[in-house]
């Protein structure tokens, strides 16, 4: 292994932990947080439950949300993270790190009360429809193939030079995280409605959309313009190791 | 047959038949349309293209057809930076690029054993740029000369073409890796490997110097019109004859690197040896003379002896790289230096971490541009007891400057950074404490926001490993904070609009 493999491994493995620990947790289901449910009913807004009653139904809100989040975003954040860490002091690493995804968190929460109160009214307006989803899968498509979404996907690959000394490096992480969160939501708001919108399969519509956009995450920045962007590096990169794995067994 | 390259300086004449012979094959190669996959210009986008600043510069015209996309898709803009896939494609374009001029060479009557010349700029009186190159007329006294390019200006602008020999250095071939990290401790010889993550911005020791330096001191930039020579931009960079004698050096560094001392080993890792195919990038892939397309991964490119070529000299160009030397310095009895090397080299840097940083952006204008890096105590403290105690672990931290986040819109803009020097000191006066000289090849692209980079800049690190070592010698390393210089090889223009994001020391030790 490189230096360089072993220092990604040393964001990659607690960044991956944590996304496992969210979706056992989302698979695991209400009665994994079968503590928390008692608390859905007080929380006014508890949209997830009154949309669907699907496995996050039963959760509070932002719970649910947080989870999501966790499980959905955590694997792009390996490379901001890695950032963030490697050039911060080696007593401030945690510090930094915490406040980037403060931050990161913060513009998330923002949109996803934005993105939930979307899902609200179109599962309100048309109980039991497809038409919400399918409107939210055009609008998905759109947005996938247009210039405003390569631009985000561009800024997502930014690595700000950061502070060394508080309190200009908290405020540095704390803006870096703001700013990547603000470029994630750009390039991936229209994929995060769809699980929501889903009543059926929302596991497996947050795990498509994972996916795929860790995959799209994969590809080089490139000149904005409307064109078809699919995760075509990602599987290249699959087969490709999976060639050299069963190479090196044989 | 093998092919011996030979150094251009001692081939028996300014125009001695190698020569000759390749600035009528280049001719040949520029005779053809762009379109076709064996002409001039699609080789020079290979390397890189941008089409505005081709046609800036007369390079493309709106009545030039362009090749198919399928082809632009497999072979434009394949030039590997800021990668440990670096040294690999670059010797694998210049095989091909070479085995389309013998096979020119060869069609008008030339030697079948023709090969392509280098330029060692190190080497005594050897500095200029190689007289064939300079004229504009074949020695015959007409014009025409394919080999002359107007856009080449040189170190300072006038079209006087060299190198400057007191500002380039060998100090890669003294890094005892291959591959290096991007978190701010040594690049390694060849380069970081970036992994899947789209990467790319920490260019290897290699590549900083002497390649990036020679890259943007030859071509310079045209003073009227502000636009780079051609030398100076990776979009246009390989329009240059002079492009492939400079990268032959290149080359031949990396086998001497490889021989002197064997310890130097590429890398053993599949995604080099496969090269990016592995990890889902564009294979290389270079169009050959006989219409077939040649595919080739860093691993194809290790041994010389295969791939049918040599070089005239492969001699050590510095004292071989020693730890002993190093732990001698720092007070070590010479046999227990030696008897402590092996372990220093099996106990190479893991940890890496951040010493100090400056608190603002540098804007880089003018004539020279001064900083000053705040250390962090606890930090500092660490690299003192570690060269302290080089006589008991053998194992003193290096240290390494790094640039980070460096934006700019002219690649031919260079300087020279300067680590310690005391106030009111002449630069020239203090070449014991000159940290490195950065040329800016590549920054352009790096700085656009919808480029390949992202417009987050490129970062640049300089081993100071032997100035802080001597300041800990001096008893002048127990400082809050310590003084960077950076000093323009000429005067860079506010319209470069050339930055530093921030400047930064990181030890690299146990």
């Amino acid at each position: 292994m490189t230096p360089a493999a072993r220092e990604r491994l040393r964001v990659r493995v607690p960044v991956l932990c944590a996304c496992a620990a969210a979706w056992i947790l989302l698979v695991a289901g209400p009665g994994g947080t079968a503590a928390h449910a008692h608390h859905a009913a007080a929380i006014p807004g508890t949209i997830l439950g009154t949309i669907s009653g699907t496995i996050l139904g039963a959760m509070p809100l932002a719970l649910g949300w947080a989870l999501m989040l966790v499980a959905m975003m955590a694997p792009l954040l390996t490379a901001p993270v890695r950032h963030v860490r490697d050039r911060s002091f080696a007593r401030r690493r945690a510090r930094a790190v915490a406040l980037f995804v403060a931050g990161y968190g913060a513009i998330w929460s923002a949109a996803g009360a934005a993105l939930l109160t979307v899902a609200l009214a179109g599962r309100r307006s048309a109980p039991e429809s497809s038409v919400p989803v399918a409107l939210a899968t055009l609008i998905a498509l759109v947005w996938q193939f247009s210039p405003a979404k390569q631009s985000c996907l561009n800024r997502c690959h930014a690595h700000a030079e950061l502070a060394a000394f508080a309190p200009a490096a908290d405020l540095g992480a704390l803006r870096f995280g703001l700013t990547h969160g603000i470029w994630c939501v750009g390039s991936c708001w229209a994929l995060m409605l769809l699980p929501l919108l889903v009543s059926r399969g929302h596991l497996a519509a947050m795990a498509a959309v994972t996916l795929w956009i860790l995959a799209e995450r994969l590809e080089r920045p490139m000149p904005p313009g409307w064109r078809w962007r699919g995760p075509g590096k990602a599987v290249r990169l699959v087969v490709a190791q999976s060639r050299l794995r069963l190479r090196a067994r044989t | 047959m093998s092919f011996t390259r030979s150094n251009v300086f001692e081939l028996g004449g300014d125009w001695a038949d190698p020569i000759l012979w390749y600035a009528r094959g280049v001719a040949a190669m520029q005779a053809r349309a762009l379109a076709e996959p064996t002409s001039w210009r699609f080789y020079g986008a290979m390397h890189g293209i941008d089409q505005q600043l081709w046609q800036l510069l007369g390079y493309l015209s709106p009545s030039d057809q362009l090749p198919s996309s399928a082809l632009i898709q497999r072979f434009w803009k394949q030039c590997q930076h800021g990668s440990w896939y670096f040294v690999p494609w670059h010797r694998g374009y210049l095989l091909a690029f070479e085995a389309n001029i013998r096979a020119e060479v060869v069609k008008l009557g030339g030697p079948q054993d023709w090969a392509l010349p280098y330029w060692n700029y190190f080497k005594p009186d050897q500095s200029q740029l190689p007289p064939a190159f300079a004229s504009p007329d074949w020695p015959d006294g007409q014009g025409n000369n394919p080999l002359f390019v107007p856009q080449r200006y040189g170190p300072s602008d006038d079209g006087d073409v060299f190198v400057p020999v007191d500002q380039i250095n060998l100090d890669a071939m003294t890094d005892p890796d291959f591959t290096g990290v991007d978190s701010g401790g040594s690049p390694g010889f060849g380069g970081v490997d970036t992994g899947f993550e789209h990467g790319g911005r920490v260019h290897g020791a290699l590549e900083t110097q002497p390649h990036d330096w020679v890259h943007g001191l030859v071509g310079g930039g045209d003073p009227q019109t502000q636009l780079p020579g051609l030398m100076s931009d990776p979009d246009t960079a390989g329009l240059d004859p002079i492009f492939w004698l400079h990268h032959g050096n290149i080359d031949r560094l990396w086998e001497v690197w490889r021989e002197n001392p064997p310890a130097h080993v590429d890398p053993t890792d599949p995604n080099w040896v496969n090269g990016p195919g592995s990890i889902g990038q564009r294979i290389f892939s270079m169009p050959m003379p006989d219409g077939t397309f040649w595919d080739y991964a860093p691993g194809d490119m290790a041994d010389l002896g295969k791939l049918g070529y040599t070089y005239d000299d492969l001699s050590p160009v510095t004292p071989a790289p020693s730890p002993a030397l190093r732990l001698q310095r720092l007070g070590v009895a010479p046999l227990a230096a030696q008897a402590m090397e092996g372990r220093t080299a099996m106990t190479r840097a893991k940890n890496v971490e951040m010493v100090g940083a400056n608190r603002e952006p540098l804007r880089i204008t003018g004539s020279e541009v001064r900083t000053s890096v705040q250390l962090d105590q606890g930090v500092r403290r660490k690299v003192s007891a570690s060269l302290s105690l080089a006589a008991q672990e053998g194992t003193p931290d290096r240290v390494f400057l790094n640039l980070e986040n460096v934006r700019g819109l002219v690649d031919s803009t260079a300087f020279n950074v300067y680590v310690g020097l005391p106030e009111g000191a002449n630069p020239a006066d203090h070449p014991e404490l000159l940290a490195g000289s950065i040329a800016l090849f590549g920054a352009r692209k790096a700085t656009l926001a919808d480029g390949e980079h992202g417009g987050q800049g490129l970062t640049f690190v300089l081993e100071i490993t032997k100035i802080v070592d001597r300041l800990h010698l001096h008893n002048a390393l127990d400082v809050n904070a310590l003084n960077v210089r950076i000093v323009p090889v000429k005067p860079v223009p506010e319209a470069a609009q050339v930055s530093i994001g921030r400047v930064s020391i990181f030890r690299q030790g146990r």
